[in-house]
């Protein structure tokens, strides 16, 4: 590109109006922009000149290093035309609309960083507004569903803040929490997000057991207990590892647990009205995050319960009795898988025999497998027999072969002499093609050495 | 390390060696011996090729004698044949 406009930059530098007038023309032909046509009277020029003069100093800074010759033309009348060669040449990669904001535009959109952390933080920052605002807002169904899915997957670590916040301060039902996590979840205005986020931070700060006390303790308790438990199932069953390990993750089971009710009562239902994208949510959220995954499942399942339940409140009465029937088989589960492990217990010692059978018994029934054919168990008692001799044989033949060569440690080089005295290795057949026919991968790479880069070869040999 | 073959091992068969398994027969019988770091794995090897040349000459043995099912006579016969062989 450079090159292209160095060519005609020697040539205006003549200083001949036909010149220029060339070297456009020339810019013209080797560019694809629609730039004014050759012929255009110097009048027309001049204009064309003051723009791409004033183009020249946005893009002179970003020129300077690549071009040597844009120094020259600063002063130059010319300067206009190599500016213009310049700006030409540097105007096609971006598009034409940039002749009218050329430094805005030429900037390269940068709103493309970390979508989910960025946008968490900028929540959490912007999410300190006062629970007035919250209060005042009484149309949190302004936005259709899809505006809350992003609102909410942006809004996660908002609503279950907010909620405990509201719990803890006023002490009030459920609908108070879900309400200001439904101004939450909609409306998501900075100064308002500030404020409850400010608050919430302070609330979280305290304590999440409190908070989760608070939550399951204020609303409806059995509903929140029930649903809770159901939630948990539920997520568990859904999401499965993910949720145990952000248990996990957290450390505090117990507040973890008990905040779960708070958050899962949520999820519960929005799995049950919305189900798929809730679930993904709260699953990318805890995958992302450790402790705001933790929170924004809550707040997730805050979000969505948050707009359901002015809508359905009556539907959260029909869930607590199947949450509540639920709750009880579940409970019976838990306390039965715990006891499972330790229930059989074989008594009495371990006879010796075992783990020389149990090892036997790989080879007895690869035995079996290669012989493809139906088989009696007295014959493989035999192939155990078989085997066991096999193996004596094998310890004294490397024994011998290792006193042989003076050593005390069976080496490969033994056992690659033992299987040519049996036969399996000839001058035809060598070690490594048998090891390539009968081993997996990964014993194949620890027996054949390879080159590996930086000039290794592994194994070393 | 999880065996590749997948679930039954009626059709499938696992290819993980027992290393410990072989280490600890060789320190049984030879206690003054030890063993390389993969040695044990070609110790394994052998026992592979072994274990499919008795299951080939019982199975010969077997069609020959025109049984569908493999007796111990059919085993006893091909492992005195095999282990004379595999003797070293």
């Amino acid at each position: 590109m450079p090159e292209s406009v160095a060519k005609p930059v020697p040539e205006a530098q003549v200083a001949q109006p036909s010149r220029r007038k060339s070297s456009q023309g020339s810019l013209e032909l080797q560019l694809p922009e629609p730039e004014p046509p050759a012929p255009l009277p110097q009048g027309l020029l001049a204009p064309g000149k003051r723009k791409q003069r004033l183009r020249l100093y946005v893009f002179q800074q970003g020129v300077d290093e690549g071009l040597p010759l844009s120094h020259e033309p600063r002063g130059n009348p010319d300067a206009s035309s190599l500016a213009s060669s310049l700006n030409l040449t540097f105007a096609t990669p971006l598009q034409p609309q940039s002749v009218h904001r050329p430094g805005l535009a030429r900037r390269p959109p940068t709103h493309r960083s970390v979508d989910v952390a960025a946008f968490l933080q900028d929540l959490r920052d912007t999410n300190l507004a006062p629970p007035n605002i919250v209060l005042e807002d009484t149309q949190p169904f302004s936005q259709p569903l899809a505006g809350c899915s992003p609102s909410m997957h942006g809004s996660q670590p908002l609503p279950s803040h907010t909620g405990a916040e509201d719990t803890e301060r006023v002490a009030s039902p459920r609908t108070w929490s879900s309400g200001s996590r439904l101004q939450n979840s909609s409306p998501e205005k900075p100064a308002q997000f500030l404020a409850r986020k400010a608050k919430e931070v302070n609330a979280l700060a305290l304590g999440f057991p409190n908070t989760s006390n608070s939550i399951s303790g204020d609303a409806v308790e059995p509903l929140q207990d029930g649903v809770g438990e159901e939630a948990e199932k539920k997520m568990e069953e859904e999401e499965g590892l993910s949720m145990s390990e952000v248990k996990e993750t957290t450390g505090s089971q117990g507040p973890f647990r008990a905040e779960q009710p708070g958050g899962h009562t949520e999820v519960t239902e929005s799995e049950g009205f919305q189900g798929a994208v809730e679930t993904e949510e709260p699953e990318e959220s805890k995958g992302d995050e450790d402790i705001s995954g933790r929170t924004a499942c809550p707040e997730l399942a805050s979000n969505t319960p948050a707009f359901l339940q002015t809508k359905q409140r009556h539907q959260f009465l029909e869930l607590a009795p199947p949450p509540g029937a639920t709750v009880l088989p579940s409970e019976p589960m838990e306390p039965q898988l715990a006891r499972h492990p330790p229930r059989p217990r074989t008594t009495g010692p371990r006879p010796r025999q075992d783990p020389y059978k149990t090892g036997l018994s790989h080879y007895t029934k690869l035995f079996s497998f290669c012989a493809k054919m139906p088989m009696e168990k007295k014959s493989l008692e035999i192939v155990e027999k078989c085997l066991d001799k096999f193996f004596q044989h094998l310890c004294d033949d490397l024994e011998v072969f290792a006193a042989h060569a003076g050593r005390r440690t069976v080496k490969p080089e033994d056992l690659e002499l033992l299987m040519r005295r049996q036969g399996l290795v000839t001058d035809q057949v060598s070690l490594h093609v048998l090891v390539e026919q009968h081993l997996p991968l990964e014993y194949r790479q620890l027996l054949i050495p390879c080159a590996f880069s930086g000039n290794s070869v592994f194994p070393a040999q | 390390m999880a065996p590749p073959n997948t679930v039954s091992q009626k059709k499938y068969i696992k290819r993980k060696a027992p290393r410990g398994f072989l280490r600890r027969v060789l320190k049984r019988h030879k206690p003054h011996l030890r063993l390389e770091k993969s040695g044990d794995l070609l110790v394994h090897l052998s026992c592979l090729l072994f274990v499919h040349r008795l299951a080939e000459e019982s199975r010969t043995n077997a069609c020959e004698s025109k049984c569908g099912v493999i007796n111990k006579e059919h085993v006893m016969a091909a492992a005195k044949v095999i282990l004379k062989k595999s003797r070293g």
